[in-house]
């Protein structure tokens, strides 16, 4: 039987290869493949102010592609992402400008907010057994109505860099001087850090890749199935409200109504970075260069002269090659 | 044998509508392999699940070491030294194999999990038990038998007392079966108390000490394996003598013109250069181990995998099968291995099944034709001797030997003349396996052909005209009947080029 | 079970929080879409249905305050309504479809999109109900169903717009360049007539004006502002005008765009047609700084306000902004129908918009209309 194994080629056999997989080597060629392409092609992309607004606009998408991840993981998925963040962002800051209360107590109220929209999706679905499409797709719609709801319908503008009560908006980019330092990148490879520890090497990360695997025979091995199926969308929903601060931080305003699509621009990056649609596999390092190829080509594509349609005919293709690599890689082993 | 260690007294288990339990007993002692024996639906699984706590009783006492227990889930079982090797393989395919022995308890270093800890102690714990698997390897890239190994080290690892085998040997080759008895006899050897689950009569005379026999969730007895005939046991579970014989000498004419030619089918590692002829009326066995080629030679015959090349001629006529479609158009049917995922929609009613592969036949316009539907498929349940309520019952409710049927018939209704059955009894109780065996020999005697794969030798003796055997993607030998033998079929299906 | 029975109660119990969570702000909220304020007195005949296109911009909250205002002088009922975001054409045609059902005397309408609001208009008119058009009001509608619109011209908007910034600066900047010169317009699609006029009138204006000093101008970018804009798209022109329009609507792609505005070299100035468009003109300079009045800045031009505009324009990151006149708009459809309600004869009503620069900014007559 052991003969049978496959081989591989000289390429999956590299023991770095290995370690890090093949996926993740072929999204950071990816990248570094589109950086060199949008350089050479336009020379105000080769600008550090570029680097720093692909960062601006990453932090967001990474939070929520962290998150979701864990759902993903699970073989669910969380599509209350989106209007989950929109709808923390705007009620942090109703708080912040229009209850006139000190900053910190708007950016607890996002956590607080996303932490139920993920404590209620866990609700239906690890304990009430909804599907989690559905589960998530309601919720999507509760926070898209709620967050008008909860601002009068208003758009929130939370305070702006120069006023003292801005000081959050260092948090994701530090200005010294004439320099902007985009800090949140930082923030952002930190969390990765803890998040990758917590899924690989802690007993919950264990049991959320555990119930992805095999959601029957986890439950057999008498492990709390629903607990940590909850935990998985409750992380989700922790990293919603992360990013409805990280949002306010980047555009200051924040609409109501909006964010639906956001979500799936997140669950693209997780998938690109590796992530299995069918749970039981992913990785969060994987998911940040998703995000990171997604915001590349968001930003990139612009840059370039291409009319915006075209871009996102783009970003799609990219998703579906990504994800085919993946399949082909897959059908090939099997 | 040694001591009792566990005893079921007087075990009863009501759901809604169905009396499951009725009064079952069960005794097994430190040192002896005792099999739980009886039709699928006899209760077999629901007593073992009221042991490990899934399940509560409704009466009865179970005594464990001699104190009276009642465990709340399977981990509190576990945890007093009672654990299950399951049926379906509750693999956590993403997981390797250390981690998967381990699930639930992991070896902790301060909060973060010791995954270096937990790849010696398995290392380890497959060492004391002589199997040879790499811990750090992914689960799902083992084979169903290495699989069957960890699942088995992972009970040990509990410091189990007891260890229950569901239908272990399933999905096992014969090799595997042979490894399994060694491991089953080393446990025994050390006191432990195993209860095992099977349908194979072979086995239970090889392996195990005791018998109890359940039908009808009912206790029907105990019997002392040595002192007792396979007849004795499968009397107790059906009430009737069914055991066959092999057959010794081919029911096909010398003359019976060639239906299916197949020259030097090709595709991919697991079938090379395969070749064969399957004659009208003829029951052509398909023997090998697991992971020999057979089914990938059905699949590339049928259409349903890609073939590189090779030849397929129906009634000496060429024909080219691109895919399902091209075969059954040609008569060819495919009952597969695995009939939940392959063989039938199982939320559909057993009419719509049967008609399924020849709708048009079935249409009024663009509707279907329910009453003809259902008077076709009311022939067959009726031919085939279906057991289901009526035609609209959804296949789901049916036993695995049932479903079985509404496929043949689902092939039969498309009026294919050859049919492929890959493993067609697996998961099948004795009883219904005696009746898909007659219909296989009725079908032929009506002039139909088949090709079966098997596992079991005991059924490829039994009602094959002719074997094939293979040995990894070859056919390494070919027999009349009269001249196999277990031992020159296990020959060819080791033969290594 | 019996844990499934107790998480459904506290999903209940989750959803009732929410809910009485917001109830009970909901007399300073627009989920109670301001009329029902004035119902309690309103023994009176008149009830008049508003369908606006939303909440989402303190614009429509100044428009809620003015007809607010104007009912409770007038004493009617009003109910005033609008989807959660400007691109929710269907829920508009089902808000539409509801206040029709409700047989008011008037409605107002102003519609996301014409097209789809078609069906319901027509039946407007067979049960007799006058519909008033307000803001972008309904363009295209047939001859007869809209009685009178109260809106902002948004082509004279447009306009102004390109008056005043050629006047402070653009002028001046494009006498001055040495090679041809760039000047971005920003908007955030190509379906809304309101934003369409903006963008149009803007463009007229400013080809009028540079040829009027001897200039040529050329116009690219998204096609519906190239074929519909007066000025012809041609090689080598003085002047260039550059239309982004994202492909979707968000923050995230409309400052890519002000960037990629931005990042060109020949850029001099951008106008952003819409509060939205603004406001992405500010997260988008963030990292480039680019905007201001100095000779080797860009000249930034707004349209409405918002807290962020208004900062910016404030801090001279903006020249200067368009404000309509939101609070005499909302006042003005109130009495647009209660006249044609009442049979009376109504026309067209311009309820005008105002150039503002930090200078002006805190003027009495300009602040009313600003809002945050």
């Amino acid at each position: 039987m052991g003969k049978n194994e496959k081989k591989g080629n000289v390429f999956t056999n590299n023991p770095l290869v290995r370690a890090i997989g093949t996926q993740k080597i072929v999204v950071v060629l990816v990248i570094i493949l589109l950086a060199l392409l949008f350089s050479i092609m336009s020379p105000s992309f080769r600008k550090y102010a570029t680097v720093v607004s692909i960062f601006d606009y990453s932090y967001y998408i990474s939070f929520m592609a962290i998150g979701v991840t864990f759902a993903l993981i699970t073989g669910g998925v969380d599509l209350s992402i989106g209007t989950g963040m929109i709808a923390s962002g705007l009620v942090g800051g109703y708080l912040i400008t229009h209850q006139g209360m000190p900053v910190i107590v708007g950016m607890l109220a996002s956590i607080v907010l996303g932490l139920l929209f993920g404590l209620f999706n866990a609700l239906l679905i690890a304990v009430l057994d909804l599907p989690p499409f559905i589960g998530t797709l309601g919720t999507m719609m509760v926070a898209r109505g709620l967050g008008s709801i909860l601002t009068g319908g208003m758009s929130i503008t939370w305070p702006a860099a120069s006023v003292p009560q801005g000081w959050f908006r260092s948090i994701f980019k530090l200005t010294i001087g004439n320099v902007k330092f985009p800090l949140g990148f930082i923030i952002v490879i930190l969390v990765v850090i803890i998040m990758s520890t917590f899924l690989n090497r802690s007993r919950p990360g264990r049991y959320i890749i555990a119930i992805g695997s095999n959601k029957e025979a986890t439950r057999l091995s008498g492990i709390n199935v629903v607990k940590w199926q909850s935990l998985a969308y409750i992380i989700s929903g922790l990293f919603t409200g992360i990013a409805g601060i990280a949002y306010a931080a980047t555009f200051q305003a924040v609409a109501p109504g909006t964010g639906a699509g956001l979500e799936l621009d997140a669950i693209a990056g997780a998938i690109i970075g590796g992530t299995s649609m069918t749970g039981g596999y992913g990785t969060i390092a994987g998911t940040l260069l998703g995000v990171f190829v997604m915001s590349l080509l968001k930003t990139g594509l612009p840059f370039i002269g291409l009319q915006a349609n075209w871009q996102q005919i783009i970003t799609g293709l990219v998703l579906i090659i990504a994800v085919l690599i993946d399949v082909l890689k897959n059908s090939k082993r099997a | 044998m040694g001591e009792v260690i566990l005893t079921m007294n007087g075990i009863d288990k009501s759901f809604p509508g169905v009396h499951a339990l009725d009064h079952v007993n069960l005794e097994v002692r430190k040192g002896e392999v005792h099999a739980l024996m009886g039709e699928n639906g006899a209760g077999k699984s629901t007593l073992m699940k009221v042991l490990t706590g899934i399940y509560t009783k409704d009466e009865g006492t179970i005594t464990y070491e001699g104190k009276e227990v009642e465990f709340a889930n399977p981990r509190e079982a576990q945890a007093a030294g009672i654990v299950i090797v399951h049926q379906e393989l509750n693999m956590l395919n993403h997981l390797t194999v250390a981690q998967n022995i381990f699930i639930g308890r992991e070896m902790m270093s301060g909060k973060l999990i010791n995954d270096k800890k937990m790849n010696e102690e398995a290392k380890k714990l497959f060492h004391k038990l002589n199997i040879d698997i790499d811990p750090t390897e992914k689960m799902g890239k083992l084979t169903v038998g290495k699989q069957q190994m960890c699942e088995i080290a992972k009970a040990i690892s509990h410091d189990a007392k007891v260890i229950i085998f569901d239908e272990p040997s399933a999905a096992l080759t014969e090799a595997e079966i042979d490894e399994l008895f060694k491991i089953i006899r080393d446990l025994r050897e050390k006191q432990l108390g195993i209860v095992y689950i099977s349908h194979r009569m072979d086995e239970i005379k090889v392996i195990t000490d005791r018998v109890t026999v359940m039908r009808d969730g009912g206790y029907v007895g105990t019997l002392i394996t040595e002192d007792s005939t396979k007849d004795d046991i499968i009397n107790m579970m059906v009430g009737r003598v069914i055991y066959e014989e092999p057959k010794t000498k081919s029911n096909v004419a010398p003359d019976a013109p060639v239906i299916l030619k197949v020259e030097n089918l090709n595709a991919g590692k697991m079938v090379q250069d395969v070749s064969f002829e399957l004659h009208k009326g003829e029951i052509l066995g398909f023997s090998g181990l697991m992971g020999a080629g057979r089914t990938e030679t059905a699949r590339a015959l049928f259409g349903a995998d890609p073939k590189e090349s090779g030849d397929i001629y129906v009634n000496g006529k060429k024909v080219d099968i691109k895919n399902p479609m091209d075969a059954v158009k040609h008569g060819i049917g495919y009952l597969s291995e695995d009939r939940k995922q392959f063989g039938i929609v199982v939320q559909k009613s057993v009419a719509e099944n049967s008609t399924m592969a020849s709708l048009d036949n079935y249409m009024n316009g663009i509707f279907i034709n329910k009453k003809k539907e259902a008077e076709v498929a009311k022939k067959y349940v009726e031919s085939l001797s279906t057991k289901t309520p009526s035609v609209d019952q959804l296949v789901v409710n049916l036993s695995g030997g049932n479903q079985q049927k509404v496929v043949i018939a689902k092939w039969l209704v498309r009026d294919c003349d050859i049919l492929i059955f890959d493993e067609p009894t697996r998961g099948i109780d004795v009883g219904a396996k005696s009746e898909i065996y007659h219909l296989m020999n009725e079908l032929v005697a009506e002039g139909k052909s088949i090709i079966m794969i098997s596992s079991e030798m005991s059924e490829i003796l039994r009602m094959s005209d002719r074997i094939v055997v293979m040995c990894e993607g070859k056919k390494t030998g070919e027999m009349s009947i009269s001249e196999a033998t277990q031992e020159n079929i296990m020959h060819a299906a080791t033969l290594r080029n | 079970m019996k844990k499934k029975v107790i998480s459904a109660l506290l999903c209940a119990a989750m959803i009732g929080t929410m809910v009485i969570g917001c109830g009970s702000k909901g007399d300073s909220s627009a989920s109670d879409k301001g009329g029902d304020d004035s119902s309690s007195k309103a023994k009176e005949d008149l009830s008049i249905e508003i369908v606006s296109k939303g909440f989402q911009h303190q614009y429509w909250q100044a428009v809620l305050k003015g007809s607010t205002q104007k009912a409770d002088e007038l004493g009617v009922k009003i109910n005033f309504v609008g989807p959660n975001s400007e691109s929710d054409i269907a829920d508009q045609v089902q808000m539409l479809q509801s206040a029709i059902n409700a047989q008011p005397d008037a409605i107002a309408l102003a519609a996301l999109d014409t097209e789809a609001c078609m069906d319901a208009i027509s039946q407007a008119q067979s049960s007799n109900i006058p519909i008033v058009g307000f803001d972008s009001g309904v363009p295209g509608a047939p001859e007869g169903a809209i009685v009178a619109n109260a809106s902002t011209d948004n082509y004279n908007a447009g306009e102004l717009a390109a008056e005043e910034g050629y006047k402070a600066a653009l002028k001046d900047r494009i006498a001055k360049a040495s090679g041809p010169v760039r000047i971005g317009v920003m908007a955030q699609d190509a379906t809304s007539e309101s934003i369409i006029n903006r963008g149009l009138g803007f463009i007229d204006k400013i080809a009028e004006l540079c040829d009027a000093d001897g200039k040529t101008v050329s116009i690219e970018g998204n096609d519906k502002y190239v074929s519909d804009a007066k000025v012809e798209k041609t090689d080598g022109a003085d002047v260039i005008i550059d239309v982004a329009v994202p492909a979707q609507v968000t923050s995230e792609l409309s400052s890519l765009d002000c960037q990629t505005l931005l990042n060109k070299k020949d850029t001099i100035a951008i106008y952003g047609s819409n509060q939205h468009s603004g406001e992405a003109m500010v997260t988008g300079n963030e990292n480039l700084n680019k905007f201001g009045s100095g000779d080797d800045q860009v000249i930034g031009i707004a349209f409405d306000s918002g807290e962020v505009i208004k900062n910016a324009v404030k801090t001279g990151e903006f020249i200067g902004a368009i404000t309509q006149a939101p609070v005499k708009m909302g006042e003005t459809v109130v009495d647009l129908c209660v006249k044609a309600a009442k049979g009376e004869d109504v026309s067209d009503v311009d309820t005008g918009c105002q150039w503002f620069t930090a200078d002006n900014m805190d003027d009495e007559e300009i602040a009313q209309n600003l809002y945050d």
